[in-house]
């Protein structure tokens, strides 16, 4: 052992390409052996419990199968639920039209069509969780429909084949040799915290180029999205990541709260510079620059929570010293009115970064106490792709189902199945007719290794051990193709294929007719799924659900001003984001889109910061009804702005808010947010300036 | 403790409600361990929560279908 590791060893230093693609192949092989291990201890148990079809014991190991054990859980979980829904619902319809075919399939493809709808509308393995639901009712009545009172045994079967194989795949995955995804995530929150910190102590000098400022907003948008996802997984994995679930929310939360106000704050600085209001900038620099002193620590302590809070809660307790210093060297009037402005952002910006450094000082900690409040990343859907997706689902379904009646094809039921498995499977891809055509030759290639292990290996063999041997060396390709991503569509059709077309059973019964028919039917089935793709668009990623997503993302400034207040922060700060992630990846990074799309971000950030917290301090605080109703109507014309953003709709919200400033002379509370507000309509960097004069002198304040 | 259980009708083992009660204790000694970090004690965590499962399960089973 020791001097094959020193062998080793030595390779790596002679040939290090070498090496490192034998690390990577290594990782390979290891899902391969987990796979196979999963798939022949499922269909043992599932000969020896003596159920009906093992094939399906299988098929649901090859599905759930992932490198790592926190995915297997988490889509296992899903895949439970969809199942017991499912084969619930299909018992249900089969009992009420046993002899209604027309009927029957009608109400089957409209549940398919509405699970597939539903799954566009999440993201993760809640999604397919809805898919299952949709072909398992399918799975469960279509086999039965020649045999109605077979229905319910057909239903039980397929419900403990499908849970034997998710039970040993959970089992095999989690004890064999386990891949953490923990590790993925704690090192990527780790990577991101140190990032944001590095990001807000090397912006000392106090302004950064809004192209810079871009950037980093896409960064941590996808740090916040994916951290996200990947908690919503690990969770399944590790009682410890449970434990600090609700916690790591927060964190999140704090952390785009945080990211939220620090921009502002830099648009506000920017803004100063640019009008050349330079006793303003320097002023709000000097007050940052205690921050930033107080973030330079050690070398080893630059990223360690435990030394930077109290740093931070330091620098937070001089902070109004230092404020009432500096403003007293400024001219009183406009300057101080920008200068409290910048403060209030800039102390908002400390306690939501104390805030944040403070869970995740909490996180690191080895014993989780306390409760902690409850926040949610809450997503943005798309109710109207949704739709679409139910549509073309039920077209397919019946398109098939009318074909199957009109032609009395034996196998349509083959083909039905297959097809509702893959237009549920595709709808939440990214590119469907790509994918399912590459799903397809892998399907047709798995069918044909599947038909040479039936028919040239098997006959002859016995007893388990040769099952193994006859069916190993083809059966092993779909997981190494899985493994590896660029092949993984391929590989994903190839390990179905195979397994289906092999129907391992016990006694094995041979039928060549009977196999061929199916491969064919089923095929058709995947064919037909692509090809409905093509009559009804893909809606994901298409410009017209980008132009839907943008207007979305604008509205959620409407939101601010309207909304419930209650937990609406959280809201706002994790629906724009997911807004914003949705429209960005389909934009090719630099394209005119993307950096339309990124502009109108950072602008609908700060502006409905600024109006949700200008609604909780009229909320909060006693203000004349003048005050009231003119704060109100710059709130409306704000919002007005976003929904229809055109020249006048600008310069009226501009107005109104010049207007409530003037109202507010007497109440200096409301005043900086107000300034804020203005600051951000008449920012010649965001896009609302396309809609600004052109050459009109400054008469901020 | 019946050997099995009539739901509407339908024959379910005894087994059945007895692993669904032994999965959410579990949930909930998961949930325990994992706050105050006990798992780090322990080599291997999923096979120890495999077999504490299996030693609850066994031990539940057998005490109610004596």
């Amino acid at each position: 052992m020791a001097s094959a590791s020193m062998k080793a060893g030595q390779a790596a230093h002679r040939w290090p390409a070498l090496a490192e693609a034998f690390a990577g192949e290594g990782r390979a092989w290891l899902f391969v052996f987990k796979t196979l291990l999963a798939l022949y201890l499922a269909a043992w148990l599932a000969m020896w419990l003596r159920l009906e079809q093992p094939a399906t014991a299988m098929i649901t190991v090859g599905i759930v199968m992932h490198p790592h054990s926190g995915m297997v859980r988490a889509k296992s979980f899903y895949r439970a639920i969809g199942t017991l829904c499912g084969s619930t619902f299909g018992l249900a319809l089969l009992c009420v039209f046993p002899q209604q075919r027309v009927l029957f399939l009608l109400s089957m493809s409209l549940w398919v069509g509405l699970c597939a709808g539903g799954a566009t509308l999440y993201r993760n393995f809640m999604a397919y969780g809805f898919v299952l639901a949709g072909y398992t009712a399918a799975i469960v009545a279509l086999p039965a429909i020649g045999n109605p009172l077979g229905v319910f045994d057909s239903a039980l079967m397929r419900v403990s084949e499908v849970m034997l194989g998710l039970l040993v795949a959970g089992v095999v995955s989690d004890l064999v040799f386990p891949e953490r995804l923990r590790l993925v995530l704690r090192q990527g929150a780790r990577e991101h915290f140190a990032q944001f910190i590095d990001f807000v102590r090397g912006s000392t000098g106090g302004s950064i180029p809004r192209a810079e400022m871009e950037q980093a907003h896409l960064r941590f948008v996808r740090a916040a999205v994916q951290l996200e996802n990947q908690r919503a997984s690990v969770i399944f994995e590790d009682p410890e990541i449970r434990a600090r679930s609700t916690r790591m929310r927060l964190l999140n939360q704090h952390n785009m709260a945080a990211a939220t106000s620090f921009q502002s704050l830099h648009h506000l600085i920017n803004r100063l510079q640019r009008e050349h209001r330079d006793a303003e900038a320097a002023a709000l620099i000097a007050l940052y620059r205690p921050i930033g002193a107080a973030l330079t620590t050690a070398p080893d302590e630059l990223h360690d929570p435990a030394v930077l809070a109290p740093r931070l809660r330091e620098c937070a307790q001089g902070l109004p010293a230092l404020e009432a210093e500096l403003r007293t060297g400024l001219a009183p009037g406009r300057a101080q009115l920008a200068f409290d402005t910048g403060a209030t952002v800039l102390k908002r910006f400390l306690d939501e970064l104390c805030g944040y450094v403070e869970v995740e000082l909490a996180l690191r900690a080895r014993v989780q106490r306390g409760a902690v409040e409850r926040v949610h990343f809450r997503r943005g859907n798309d109710a109207t792709g949704a739709m679409v997706a139910v549509l073309r689902t039920f077209l397919t379904m019946a398109t098939l189902s009318a074909f199957w009646i009109a032609s009395g094809w034996t196998f349509g039921v083959s083909a039905m199945l297959l097809a509702t498995v893959f237009s549920g499977l595709f709808a939440a891809m990214p590119n469907p007719l790509a994918s399912a055509f590459t799903m397809l030759a892998g399907y047709a290639a798995g069918m044909l290794a599947g038909l040479v292990v039936a028919y040239a290996l098997l006959p002859g063999s016995d007893g388990f051990v040769m099952l193994i041997a006859a069916s190993l060396p083809l059966l092993l390709i779909g997981p190494w193709l899985n493994a590896h991503v660029q092949y993984s569509g391929i590989g994903g059709g190839f390990a179905i294929g195979i397994v289906y077309i092999l129907a391992l059973k016990n006694p094995m019964v041979y039928d060549p007719t009977h196999a061929f028919n199916d491969a064919i039917a089923q095929l058709a089935g995947v064919a037909l799924a692509a090809v409905s793709f093509v009559f009804v668009p893909r809606v994901t990623g298409s410009g017209w659900q980008r132009r839907r997503q943008f207007r979305r993302l604008r509205e959620q400034v409407v939101e601010a001003a309207s909304a419930p207040l209650a937990g609406l922060p959280w809201r706002f700060e994790s629906e724009s984001r997911d807004l914003f992630h949705q429209a960005i990846v389909h934009t090719r990074p630099g394209s005119r889109a993307s950096r339309e799309l990124l502009a109108w971000a950072l602008a609908v950030h700060e502006s409905g910061r600024a109006l949700i917290e200008l609604r909780q301090q009229l909320r909060a605080g006693r203000f004349p009804v003048e005050v009231r109703e003119a704060v109100d109507r710059a709130v409306q014309a704000v919002a007005q702005l976003y929904r229809h953003p055109d020249a006048v709709r600008r310069q009226q919200a501009e107005d109104l808010a010049r207007t409530a400033i003037e109202a507010c002379a007497a109440t200096p509370a409301l005043r900086p947010r107000l300034y804020q507000l203005l600051g951000a309509l008449r920012d010649d960097e965001s896009p609302l300036a396309t809609w600004m004069p052109a050459g009109e002198p400054d008469r901020a304040a | 403790m019946p050997r099995e259980i009539a739901i509407q009708g339908v024959l379910v083992p005894g087994l059945l409600p007895i692993f669904l009660g032994c999965l959410l204790l579990m949930v909930l000694v998961d949930l325990l361990i994992g706050r105050y970090g006990l798992y780090r004690y322990v080599w291997h965590p999923p096979l120890f929560r495999l077999a504490l499962f299996a030693c609850l399960f066994g031990l539940a089973g057998l005490l109610l279908l004596r």
